[in-house]
């Protein structure tokens, strides 16, 4: 399995993780990281009570990891959660909206862990 | 020679961004071409920039960060005055922060995600590049001692209030202090210095009040470019300067000079203060005022003056400098016997008529242009010993005066041997004169380079002694194998006991260095029988003979010679 072939896997945009990373070999080692990385958790913790702050916080920061990767397709959803707690607006959706937004987001999530993984064990 | 930008150490950055993956990813970016620090929130980004202020070139700041986000950082960055100057671009993906960051003093900003590498490269190149030449400017705008302009940035500043301003009516001022190297060379460097910020400081305080700018140009040259006043308002100025400097020791006398040009339409600010520096030169030597506002005399003066630098060289072609001799008479031989002359220049100008070398002498010396009419006395004066040894039969020793400019030339010394032998000469035939004063500044590399002239051959006389301010226990060290008395103490000799005692401290004092000294200016027989009694050696003056042309000084070597055989 080729990274190319793991982005068209998890939705992700490949040629704009090229252009940042340039090698596959960092793309591959800076995905490897986002396993690990504690953002879906914090997202997800955020979740549980819908605190806004908490809730931007967590977003923004896996809006700009997922981003920097070229997870195109899960940053673009984050970035919604991103807007709908941003300090000084007013929210668009409501919690249980939210709640739905946020397990679309972890269903992706685990696609891309998925992906990440069995891209992992092809290299092994 | 090394480029500048090969003196260039590599560049240090701190990256403040809270996730892991993204400083990463930065990091891959930058670390080819800058030396990194990290810091993952901004209270621990606050700590590294004050322990790295001196080394960091750049900050690239994540704006949303737990424990103290970028904004908070902007903020403490723009609050501390050493800590601002370090440019910062921010890292974020919304317009509106971005434009939050530049008002709180962000230099520029990456978008997250972000950009292709060479783009992210470039803005960070770029702003390192503009902040480094920020300073550049900053450094090269100020004195750093006294913080006031530099000389370049003075004059462009000044040309554009003419250009820009031209209803100001703009006065120039020179400030100097007087003998500033004695300062130096008595209270130390470090005083020295803070005589220059004191002054600077009243400098500051006078600007507060009027509009205005101000430089040091060099060393203790202040110029000021200022709103017109009048002259009683620049006399308190002037006090009021003084009086700072005053405050400052007890012990010391410090006085400035002061020079003003008023305002004048059509005058560029360069003539300005080159006026206002011929009036601040006007004070050198007047006890009277230390204030001098140009005018009309100094303005012909000035023309005076530019007229004979513009003279100068056609006057050497044309043979205008005329060398003229005055004898040195032995006055313990009985009778008093020719033992030497000092060549003396005369400027016939065909216009002018004869002109005082009192007018041209000083002013070549400042100017650098002594060395033309030294160099063409000298050659004069080496030709002539040839000239009446051949003629005569008698060979007479020639002093000729040497200028400091001349002593630090390197050419100097092979001119010289070029001339004795050209002549047919040894060094003992051509002496050599330094004025005392010239001992002043650099005195450690005079000295040597006038004792290397003493191990060719070559008698040093130093000149004008008593009217400098050598110190007793630098004189011990003084290559020197004459003292030549100011003549201000024979002038005086007759009025006044003290000044005879002064006559015979001198005497002492070369008799301790075990040098002959040669008393100058002495015109009557009373003076000649003090000095006689009192064992001086030498006697230069009227008594004797005035400064002749050399066919009426050969005429007296004749004599002598007559004088030598009925003997």
């Amino acid at each position: 399995m080729t990274v190319e072939d793991l982005y068209a896997q998890i939705d992700g945009n490949y040629a704009h993780a090229v252009q940042i990373m340039k090698k596959d070999k960092m793309i591959s080692k800076y995905l490897l990281k986002l396993k690990n990385s504690g953002l879906i958790e914090n997202l997800q913790a955020a979740g549980e009570s819908l605190d806004p702050v908490a809730m931007f916080e967590s977003a923004h920061a896996m809006k700009g990891v997922t981003a920097n990767l070229g997870l195109d397709t899960l940053s673009d959803k984050v970035s919604a959660l991103t807007e709908e707690f941003r300090q000084g607006s007013s929210r668009k959706y409501s919690d249980d909206e939210v709640k739905a937004m946020l397990e679309d987001i972890c269903a992706l999530y685990q696609k891309t862990a998925d992906g990440i993984s069995e891209y992992e064990q092809s290299i092994q | 020679m090394i480029q500048s930008s090969e003196l260039n150490r590599r560049h240090l950055v701190l990256v403040v961004e809270d996730q892991e993956i993204n400083r990463d990813i930065l990091g891959m970016i930058l670390e080819d071409e800058y030396d990194l620090i990290y810091a993952e929130n901004g209270a621990i980004g606050m700590e590294m920039i004050r322990e790295n202020k001196d080394q960091l070139s750049i900050i690239l700041l994540d704006l949303i960060m737990p424990v103290m986000d970028g904004f908070e950082v902007l903020r403490q960055l723009h609050d501390d005055t050493e800590l601002r100057e370090i440019p910062v671009i921010v890292l974020t993906a919304e317009k509106e922060a971005e434009l939050k960051a530049l008002q709180l003093g962000a230099s520029d900003f990456i978008t997250k995600p972000f950009d292709m590498d060479q783009v992210v490269l470039a803005r960070v190149e770029r702003i390192i590049e503009l902040s480094e030449r920020r300073q550049l400017i900053r450094s090269a705008e100020r004195d750093p001692l006294t913080g006031l302009y530099t000389k370049g940035f003075f004059f462009e500043y000044a040309d554009q209030i003419v250009k820009f301003h031209p209803d100001w009516k703009m006065d120039a001022i020179v400030i100097n202090i007087e003998r500033f190297h004695s300062v130096n060379e008595y209270s130390g460097r470090e005083f020295g210095d803070k005589v220059l910020r004191k002054l600077a400081d009243g400098i500051r305080e006078f600007l507060k009040d009027t509009t205005g700018i101000a430089s040091r140009i060099e060393a203790d040259r202040f110029d000021i470019f200022c709103l017109h006043r009048d002259s009683s308002d620049y006399r308190e100025v002037y006090d009021s300067l003084q009086s700072k400097l005053d405050e400052m020791s007890e012990k010391t006398n410090i006085r400035i000079r002061m020079g003003v040009k008023p305002y004048r339409d059509g005058v560029t600010p360069s003539e300005m203060f080159d006026r206002a520096r011929v009036a601040c030169n006007m004070v050198r030597g007047s006890n009277k005022d230390h204030m001098m506002i140009f005018d009309e005399d100094m303005r012909q003066m000035e023309m005076f003056q530019q007229r004979l630098m513009n003279d100068l060289g056609w006057a050497i072609e044309d043979k205008q400098f005329v060398v003229y001799y005055q004898p040195k008479y032995d006055i313990q031989a009985e009778p008093p016997k020719l033992k030497s002359a000092e060549a003396l220049v005369r400027w016939k100008h065909p216009e002018l008529g004869m002109i005082s070398p009192g007018d041209f002498i000083p002013l070549f010396e400042n100017n650098g242009m002594i060395s033309q009419v030294d160099n063409y006395v000298w050659a004069v004066a080496a030709r002539q010993i040839a000239e009446w040894r051949d003629k005569l039969g008698y060979l007479l020793p020639l002093s000729v005066n040497l200028s400091r400019a001349e002593i630090f030339d390197p050419k100097l010394e092979p001119y010289l041997e070029e001339l004795l032998e050209e002549n047919d000469l040894s060094t003992k035939e051509l002496k050599l004169e330094v004025t005392e004063s010239a001992y002043t500044d650099n005195a450690m590399e005079l000295i040597d380079i006038i004792g290397e002239l003493r191990k060719m051959g070559f008698e040093i006389e130093m000149d004008d002694f008593g009217s400098g301010y050598s110190s007793l226990n630098m004189l011990s060290s003084m290559p020197i194998d004459v003292l030549k008395m100011d003549m201000k103490f024979i002038r005086n000799l007759e009025e006044d006991i003290k000044n005879f005692r002064m006559i015979e401290l001198i005497l002492d004092i070369a008799k301790f260095l075990e040098v002959p000294v040669v008393a100058e200016g002495v015109e009557t027989e009373e003076q000649m029988k003090l000095l006689k009694d009192a064992k001086c050696a030498l006697v230069q003056g009227y008594y004797f003979s005035r400064p002749l042309p050399a066919e009426e000084f050969e005429a007296l070597i004749i004599k002598e010679m007559n004088i030598d055989r009925n003997h």
